[in-house]
Parts: structure tokens; sequence; C-alpha cells
């Protein structure tokens, strides 16, 4: 017999580059302590931890974590850490899902924080993810392998460096309804072509900035839901996939599935609406909370999910599909990855967003009549994903 | 490495890789000298077009989180592996980057440092003699000669452990136990998948997992105390529906040093019914991230009868445990049981 699993509780930070009034310590503790004020909780309440934490490298303590535990009045509980690079928020969730879907407890803490800019050149750190044998020399870092697929992408579809830009201003100024966002205002089209080149066809508003900060999410099966939220989101469907680092093996002919339009996510989606039981996503999904770390990433996830063919989304872009008001599915309300990535809560940041959003919560970024919302994340080189659904009803999937 | 191993495990299991619906890795970055072990790791792990997901605790942090994976009913197959290179990386570099910037780094704090503490805590508390540290020592490296899976290290005496140099008051060189590479691989399957595969019997039944993590202070009320391992043992005994140590025919521990085991005896209550560490423990093997997998994969080989040399007479239910951060700041205990004809 498994367990419905519900949200209580969520909290943001702000997001800004640097955050030198607070220790990474007492960030995490922010994060505890507003996700509990937002599910009316104690902390005697939560019986289980799960950390979303990503490279220590970025910050330079590799038992971030466990430093944080008295902070996050997790002493003597029981935690894990979860880190699958960007993907972490995203598992992490599914880690703390499981650990509720299995009966195993009854309510869990997802919490993290991320200070990135404690590191002068966090893609030098991003270079040591690769194989130390072949990779490693070479000048690879998640902005240049994300831009050759974006450029072989672009080619095969026939979609320019202004398609991107579009999606830029789009979620810049959602952003701007979104307190909690790093990036965020009106620019142009035309702004974003001028930005610095940073490795074609990616300028710098083309890629997510640097954000420090700290999030929280309170996971609870239905017993702890009727003590603690009137008005839950529900876990539907979760799905995440692994894939090969090497590159080169993911573009050849004979790839089981295409790096260049991001196959993986299919594989991803499809078990996790399998789950949830969505079958027609743009006229059951009203809120997708893509993981975009660069302009070229949330769209093509749409594609494959579902909500457009392959190489349709930027078009669409055009004719405002993805509007937060007036468009088939609001893509990215809060602005996104692309305007706050703080790696270790990235994607629980995303899954947040879709929940609140489930809840009424998400203030003046909120989008009418949601019911079903998606969060995605990516990590490695777009090699784990993960892609969960929060919805306002329990669906009783099997 | 880790690919041999999760290969093994398949083989042994009789199951394709194509078969998996999930792996569970426990990898650690800083040891693998990796930014995101796991991208490198996945695929050789089993990983490959499956859902995967990693966490850094320990290796035996990863087969919690696998149970609760099975238990959720979503997953069928999986896949649980680990990993520690220790020969080559600067291990105590690495314990001394665990420590944070602002008070514990400064004092130095690495792992003979942070294991000392611990033992001069719980020598006071139980008032641990030398002569018994000792002895533990070679006792675990006696039984892990035997070890067919172990390093057959040569083994000590009582004197020349005792009179070994001090690495950190009171802990001597001999006392440690010495670091290794390797990898462990398990595969987990969930009850319903083997009532439709009457042709594979599991090897052991996991019946509880329990895991706690404790302040990371590393004063004495915290290192005497051993909450976490008395809060993760509770909890694996009451998923397990075990009534008290009687219970239990073998436990497979993570023990450092002497003074480890000698302390989670004690703490544990464990009475001379119980095997401790048949495998030699650490002392066999310790690829440090790991060893507590290792620990699972000796409890499970115990219980179905296939640990060689060091099989223990009629063990219907064996413990395993693992320790991880500054002197055991978190441990992990996990509740193996003899499956019998339950799948017949």
């Amino acid at each position: 017999m498994t367990e419905v699993v519900g949200v209580l509780g969520t909290y943001q930070s702000g997001f800004k580059l640097r955050n030198t009034e607070i220790t990474f310590v007492e960030q995490a503790q922010q994060a505890a302590v507003g996700g509990l004020r937002a599910a009316g909780m104690t902390p005697d309440d939560v019986d289980a931890i799960v950390f979303s934490l990503a490279p220590t490298a970025f910050m330079g303590v590799a038992d971030a974590d466990r430093w944080s535990i008295d902070a996050i009045f997790g002493s003597g509980k029981p935690m894990l850490r979860v880190h699958t690079g960007g993907a972490t928020g995203g598992s992490a969730v599914q880690a703390a899902y499981s650990l509720i879907r299995s009966g195993m407890y009854r309510t869990v803490m997802i919490v993290g924080a991320e200070r990135i800019a404690e590191t002068p050149d966090a893609q030098k750190v991003l270079n040591q993810i690769f194989d130390p044998f072949y990779e490693k020399d070479m000048p690879l870092q998640t902005i240049t392998t994300v831009a050759m697929m974006a450029t072989a992408y672009m080619q095969r579809h026939a979609v320019t460096q202004e398609d991107l830009a579009r999606l830029v201003v789009r979620q810049r100024r959602n952003a701007l309804r979104n307190p909690h966002a790093h990036l965020k205002g009106i620019i142009t089209v035309e702004d974003v072509m001028a930005s610095p080149m940073i490795a074609h066809p990616f300028k710098l508003f083309d890629c997510c900035p640097r954000s420090s900060g700290s999030a929280s999410m309170i996971l609870g099966n239905m017993d702890a839901v009727r003590q603690f939220q009137s008005r839950p989101a529900f876990i539907t469907g979760v799905g995440a996939v692994s894939d090969s680092n090497w590159i080169g093996d993911r573009v050849v002919p004979t790839t089981e599935h295409d790096f260049i339009d991001w196959k993986l996510m299919l594989v991803a989606g499809q078990k996790c609406f399998e789950r949830t039981g969505i079958t027609d996503p743009v006229n059951q999904v009203q809120v997708a909370e893509v993981y975009d770390a660069f302009s070229i990433q949330g769209l093509t996830q749409l594609e494959q999910l579902g909500f457009c063919s392959a190489g349709t989304a930027f078009r669409l872009e055009r004719d405002g599909a993805w509007e937060m008001e007036g468009g088939m599915v609001a893509v990215c309300p809060s602005g996104g990855t692309l305007c706050t990535n703080p790696i270790a809560v990235a994607g629980l940041v995303r899954a947040i967003e879709a929940a609140d959003q489930v809840m009424g919560n998400a203030g003046e970024h909120q989008v009418a009549g949601v019911k079903n919302a998606i969060a995605t994340a990516v990590g490695g080189i777009a090699q784990f994903l993960t892609c969960s659904v929060f919805s306002a009803d329990f669906v009783k999937e099997h | 490495m880790v690919y041999h191993t999760a290969r093994a495990a398949l083989d042994n299991a009789g199951i394709t890789r194509g078969q998996l619906d999930h792996v569970t890795l426990g990898a650690c970055d800083e040891l693998d000298g990796r930014s995101i072990s796991s991208m490198l790791m996945a695929m050789p792990a089993g990983g490959y077009l499956v859902d995967e997901i990693k966490v850094t605790d320990s290796g035996a942090s990863a087969l919690c989180l696998e149970m609760a994976r099975i238990k959720s009913e979503e997953f069928d197959i999986g896949l649980v592996s680990s990993w520690c290179k220790s020969s080559k990386t600067d291990v105590e570099s690495v314990m001394r980057l665990r420590g944070e910037p602002f008070y514990t780094r400064p004092f130095g704090i690495n792992m003979a440092v942070s294991d000392a503490l611990f033992a001069q805590s719980v020598a006071d508390e139980y008032g641990l003699e030398s002569n018994e540290i000792c002895q533990r020592v070679v006792d675990n490296y006696r039984r892990g000669a035997l070890n067919p899976r172990g390093m057959k290290h040569a083994v000590p005496t009582v004197d020349s452990v005792s009179k070994s140099e001090y690495e950190s008051t009171p802990l001597r060189r001999l006392h440690r136990a010495p670091l290794t590479d390797g990898a462990v691989s398990m595969v987990v399957v969930s009850d319903r998948w083997l009532r439709k595969h009457p042709g594979h019997k599991p090897l052991a039944q996991l019946s509880g997992v329990g895991w706690a993590t404790d302040s990371y202070r590393l004063d004495s009320a915290r290192l005497r105390s051993m909450r976490s391992a008395r809060v993760a043992f509770k909890k694996a005994c009451e998923m397990a529906g075990v009534g008290g140590v009687a219970d239990i025919d073998v436990m497979e521990l993570e023990s450092q040093t002497g003074y480890h085991e000698a302390a989670y005896v004690r703490a544990l209550g464990l009475s001379e019914r119980t095997q401790i560490s048949p495998s030699g423990g650490a002392y066999a093997q310790n690829p440090l991230f790991c060893t507590g997998l290792v620990c699972a994969a000796e409890a499970v080989l115990q219980v179905s009868g296939q640990a060689g040399p060091v099989q223990q007479p009629s063990v219907r239910r064996a413990v395993a445990h693992s320790g991880h951060g500054y002197a055991q700041q978190g441990n992990v205990f996990m509740i193996f049981d003899q499956v019998g004809d339950k799948f017949d």
C-alpha cells in the first residue's frame, strides 16, 4: 500500500550573485524556517530531511550539508544528501517523494542552499565534470557544450538567434513579477543580440546568472496534508532518466536518443505522464516550469514532452504560445532558470514554482486556474533529467 | 572497477542491464576527484537510459533510498552501486575540506583527528582499555585474512598494534583500518517482481533500514552519546520487526578503529551471541566511502550461506552498519533476513 504525497509548504529566498551578509548554514536555516512557517509546522513535525546540494567545489566545503544539520533542526534525524548536478533539486524532490510514498516517513523536508559566487569562475569548476583523459583538456564546460547542441538544433530547424532572444525577453519580463528572481526587466531582442558573445550562438543574455540563495519544500502523506495544508499540491507523477556523458555517442546516427533534439526528455516525460495519467499535455497542463539554464533548453524540452512537435516551439514563441496570459501554456512564469540559477536548488525552485502555482501561492506571477503544473531539472552534461507533475487533485494512476 | 563490479552483480542475479528500471548510486565527488562524479560513473554502474539518483552520504545510504524506491511500488529492479578509489586520492586532504572554514578547518581537523576525538570520548564513556582495543584489531585482521573477498593483510600481533606509532592520541597507526580501493553493487528487486519471476531466488530479504545524522559539533557530549547510531539502529529494528539484539546472528560493523568496534558493541548492547564482523570488516577491505555497503554485501552472503570460509553457522538474520562524516556523525543500519522458502 503506497501513500499519497502532498506539498505542505514551500520557501524561496531572494536570489542574487553574492550573499555576503550570512553564511551558507544561515542560508539553509532561512530556508528550513521559511518552509516550516509556510506549512505551519515545528521542527519536531519533520521526520526526515533530504538535502539538495550540487558540487561542493563551488563553495569549497565538502560537508556543507552535514555542517548545516544543527541549523536546519536535523540533528539526530535521518538525512540524505542528493546530488545529480543541475538536476539535484529535481532528484531531491523525487527522493523525498519516494520516502513518503513508500510509507517510510510521514513528512520530509527538502532543503538546500547555494553560494556559487564563492568561486571566482564556476565554469572552471564545471570543466572538472568532464572525463579527465579525453575531454577535460578541451575547453568544455556547460556553456560551450550546450552551445554546440544549440548550433546543431538551430541549423536543423531553421531557428535564429533572434528566436532565442524572444524567449529571453519574455522570461525577463515574467521575472519582473517574481520577487525571488535574480535577473529581471524589460529588455528587447536587440538588447539580447547586442549583449557580449559568450559561445556561439549564446550571448550573455542567453545564459543564466550565477545565483546564491536557498529554498525548501516540505512533503507529507495524506495524514500530514490533512493536518497542515488546506490547499495542497499533490505530486502525481515523477520520471527521471540518465544518459551517457559522452556527447559524441549521443549525436551519431546510431544513438538511441538524439542529443540535438534532446529526445532524452521524452523518456523522463513519458514515464512521468504515464504515472500521472496525462495524455494531452497542452490541454491538461497549465504551467511548465522547465529548467532552462540557456535560452535553447526550455522549449526543446516542451517539444519532447509533447506540448508541440519537434522544431516548432520557437515558432510558437513568436505567436505568443508560451505567454503567461493568453498563451497555450504558461512557460516559466517565474522567469525560469534563465533568470535565476542557484545550481544546488535550481531544480527545487522549479518544483516550488510549480507547486505554488497549483496551491495558488505564486503571488503576482500566479496563473489562473492551474490544475497541473510540471517541473523539470537538468544535470550533468544534459544527461540527468527529471520531470515531476504537481496537481490540485490526487490522480490515482494505478 | 565499477563496471566490472556492476556487471558481476547483474550476472550473479541472472539479470541483464536492459531489465533494470532504475539505479541508485552512492558516490563522493571529493574522493572521486570530479565535481559531478556520477556523470562519468553512472553508465558503468548500469545507469544508462534508466532512472538514476545519487546520494553522497555513503554507499549504505544509497541502499536506504533504494528501499524507499522499491517500496514506492514505482520500481521493480534496481542496481545499487558505490565505489571508492582511495589509492588515487589524498584522503586526509579531502577530509580537511569537510571542515567548515571558520572554526573546524583552522584546527586541522581530519579523519585521524576526528576519529581520535571519538576514541577519547568513547574510551572515557565506557572505560575502554588498550588491551581490548588491540585485541579487537588483531581479531578483525585474523578474520579478514580468511575472507576471500578481503585484502588478506598480514595479521599483526597485539604487541605490535599497541606499540605502533601514534597518529592522533589515542589512535595508533595499527588501530586504524588500512584504506583500500573497491566497489560494491547489489541488485535489489521488488517482492512483486519476484513473484512474477519464480526462477529467480533472492539471496536475502532487506527487512529494514535506519539512518540518522548527528550534530556537526565534535564535542564530547555528542561523540560519547552515539545518538545517531542508536536512533538508526532502533529505526531499522522497528521496520524489520526485530525485537532485540538477541534476534541478530551476525553484525557486520564498519569499524574504522578498534575503539569504534568496542563502542558500538556497547552502545547497541550486543551480546556474545551475535558474531561481530566475521568478514573482518574494514580490516578485510576498506574502500572508505562504500565500506558500509561492503558490510551489507557480507551480511547478505551470511544469510544466504555463501560467505565461504568466514560463513557462520545457521545465520537467519544479519545486520550491516555504516558510519560516515566526521567521527561517525552519520550512521546507517541495514537488516537482512534469510529468505528460506518464501518464494519457492
